[in-house]
């Protein structure tokens, strides 16, 4: 079994900013069964389990992926089952960021407690100016969607600072033993 | 903090609040409850072995297996036929071997699904905080139990520290006032069903929802459940009920309910309520009386209407608001649908009843009273797939699955089944079914699967017409059957 900790394509921070191509999914409510059907649940390979991501609803989303690490959709994204197979399943196809109007909270936390991608809170402004194909760099610690394409600038929801944090750290177990090293070695 | 106040959630999660990060920022809390089933936990005991941790409280944990074993009478050993299946199943037997964990395996008289055996054994307790790996943890709340789903990140977490990380959510009160029309025709199932279909997929997001109202209190706890369970349908972190005689009844004498039962009894009759003077960050109202049997038509719960209507236009139900229009045209394109199409006349092919919402005793008894003296329709699969093993054998011994059985219905062992399409129990593609689960969405009992929620009682009705009726108007023997 592949050892799950640390995402499977994070080189986003919480502070950085990637630039890449965008997959739009212009509908609310995109459920964590069509981002990794239950059938899948059984894997304990990332690598295979990503294979099937997104299948419930996109046929093409693995050859998206491969020019695009960012997906960009509307409301409660991630809404249903707390399976952490879902941001997994994104993370090892090469998500780097999902980019929604809103999120259930479950899926948020699993996407930050694993460091698997960021998930991205964004108005309805970045939401409409976005399209498929576009090239956007997601700069958090300015705290901007940039769409290189259009050269439009739309704001983009601050993480918590302890969610930028956990982010930074490389999921909850690192920001933990970050934590816990610095109560021993206390400031002088 | 005990002059001021408070909301039942606020009361469970300030006694349960081991730090805070700043004013705002997230608490660290103590759980009383860890419950493990074998899809959300292997990587989570794989991280304990990797960093040499040990389960702080084995003694506060307890495992099952529902999502992926057989509900198939006889297949319910090992190996099983599916060896994906067949390992995870086996990961769970020696994680719980060697980290000291209680069990409820597949051959265990106590095994079901993890939400069902919970209250059935007394291991759910009132003001308790209960997680598991699942979303649908929220059925707990049904006992005045703060209880939430959690990701396997957060599984390990409290496996290995008994606590979790969380951002307070808010309060949100849901009022559902009067009385539910119909006896034995309008269920828990419908108020809930209707509930999400009035405040939206997201309307409970950020919050805890606690269900008041007359007709919250004239429920019996198994009715208390369905609505609980479905609150995550409705996005919120978790629903709640206050406990009351009936809730304290319940869990009275169960197999591990504590020896010093009567005295919590006592204390929690004191705590566990909402002060009258309490404020909630937002409320909805419903009025029971006038919610009708609920079926769904799209591909989230809250695209649900009443069994009278006809499947909606989508440009009606966006009301102006696009994506939402959007998203009923995708759906009823998935479901195979017209717009204006009566909800009774969509013929079914399957009927399922079963999972952590509509698979307790009383479910089947409701469901037994539109097939008892009656065969299911021709060209119907149907199966009832009783929520726990304890459940199956009570309904064997008031001769449910004769009634079942006779009427052409499949009778199986208990499991997660067909809820979620992880065992061999699916929908084949394009096969329509009414379901007493809790979600209709895309793929989700099956690739290409249409899926139909509604009641127990009225996809009971649906098997033996072959597609919805209004169980109101049907014929149906009263009292206890």
């Amino acid at each position: 079994m592949e050892r799950r900790k640390g995402g499977g394509s994070r080189s986003m921070s919480g502070n950085g900013a990637v630039t890449s191509g965008v997959i739009k999914y212009a509908r609310d409510n995109i459920d964590t069964d069509v981002i990794i059907p239950g059938q899948y649940l059984k894997i304990h390979d990332y690598a295979e389990l990503a294979t099937h991501a997104m299948e419930g609803l996109d046929g093409d989303f693995h050859s998206k992926a491969k020019d695009a690490s960012f997906i960009v959709a509307g409301r409660n994204f991630g809404c249903g089952s707390s399976r952490e197979h879902a941001p997994i399943a994104l993370s090892h196809s090469g998500i780097k960021a999902v980019a929604a109007l809103s999120f259930a909270r479950i899926f948020y936390r699993n996407a930050v407690d694993g460091a698997f991608l960021l998930p991205i809170e964004i108005g309805e402004d970045a939401y409409e100016g976005t399209s498929e194909g576009d090239v956007v760099t997601i700069d958090v610690k300015a705290g901007q969607l940039r769409n290189e394409t259009t050269g439009k600038r739309y704001e983009i929801k601050p993480f918590s600072e302890i969610i930028g944090k956990i982010i930074d750290a490389g999921g909850l177990f690192r920001y933990g033993m970050q934590q816990k090293q610095q109560q021993q070695q206390p400031e002088s | 903090m005990a002059q001021n106040a408070s909301t039942l959630f606020e009361k469970i999660w300030d006694s349960h609040e081991v730090l805070r990060k700043g004013a705002d920022g997230p608490s660290l809390l103590y759980v009383d409850r860890h419950m493990v089933h074998e899809v959300t936990s292997p990587q989570a005991f794989e991280g304990l072995r990797a960093n040499g941790r040990e389960v702080r409280r084995p003694d506060l944990t307890v495992a099952t297996m529902d999502h992926n074993v057989p509900t198939t009478p006889g297949e319910r050993r090992l190996p099983m036929a599916d060896q994906t299946s067949d390992l995870q199943v086996r990961t769970l037997e020696e994680n719980c071997r060697e980290f000291g964990i209680r069990l409820f395996g597949m051959d265990s008289p106590d095994q079901g699904i993890v939400h069902v055996i919970g209250p059935q054994l007394g291991i759910t307790l009132p003001g308790a905080t209960i997680v598991c790996g699942d979303s649908h943890t929220s059925t707990h709340g049904a006992f005045g139990a703060l209880a939430f789903g959690i990701g396997t990140s957060d599984v390990e977490h409290v496996l290995a520290s008994q606590t979790v990380w969380m951002q307070k959510p808010k309060s949100l009160e849901i009022m559902i006032r009067g009385r539910m029309s119909g006896p034995h025709a309008v269920t828990a199932k419908d108020v809930i069903l209707y509930v999400i279909r009035k405040i939206g997929t997201d309307g409970g997001a950020g919050h805890v929802a606690e269900y008041r109202g007359q007709a919250v209190s004239d429920m019996s706890m198994e009715q208390r459940m369905t609505i609980c369970n479905m609150s995550i349908e409705a996005g919120a972190r978790a629903g709640l009920v206050a406990p009351d005689e009936k809730t304290f009844e319940y869990l009275r004498g169960r197999t591990y309910t504590p020896e010093s039962y009567e005295e919590m009894v006592d204390a929690w009759k004191k705590t566990l309520r909402t002060d009258s003077k309490a404020s909630f960050a937002k409320r909805y109202e419903i009025d029971a009386s006038r919610i009708a049997p609920q079926v769904s038509w799209g591909t989230n719960p809250g695209m649900t209407c009443d069994v009278t209507e006809a499947v909606p236009d989508p440009a009606e139900y966006g009301d102006g608001d696009k994506p939402r229009e959007d998203s009923a045209r995708k759906a009823l394109q998935y479901m195979g649908l017209e717009p204006g199409t009566p909800m009774t006349e969509i013929p079914l092919d399957r009927v399922f009843i079963g999972s952590c919402t509509n698979a307790r005793l009383e479910d089947l008894i409701e469901a037994s009273r539109a097939v008892r003296g009656r065969k299911i329709a021709r060209g119907v699969r149907a199966m009832v797939v009783p929520g726990s093993q304890a459940v199956k054998r009570s309904a064997e011994e008031m001769g449910l699955d004769a009634i079942f059985k006779d009427a052409g219905f499949e009778w199986r062992e208990s499991g997660c089944s067909m809820c979620l399409g992880m065992n061999p129990d699916i929908l084949m593609p394009g096969e329509r079914c009414a379901s007493t689960s809790n979600r209709n969405f895309e793929g989700r009992q099956g690739t290409g699967g249409r899926t139909h929620l509604a009641s127990p009682v009225m996809a009971a009705a649906a098997a033996v017409n072959g597609h919805f009726v209004d169980v109101r108007e049907m014929d149906m023997p009263d009292g206890t059957v």
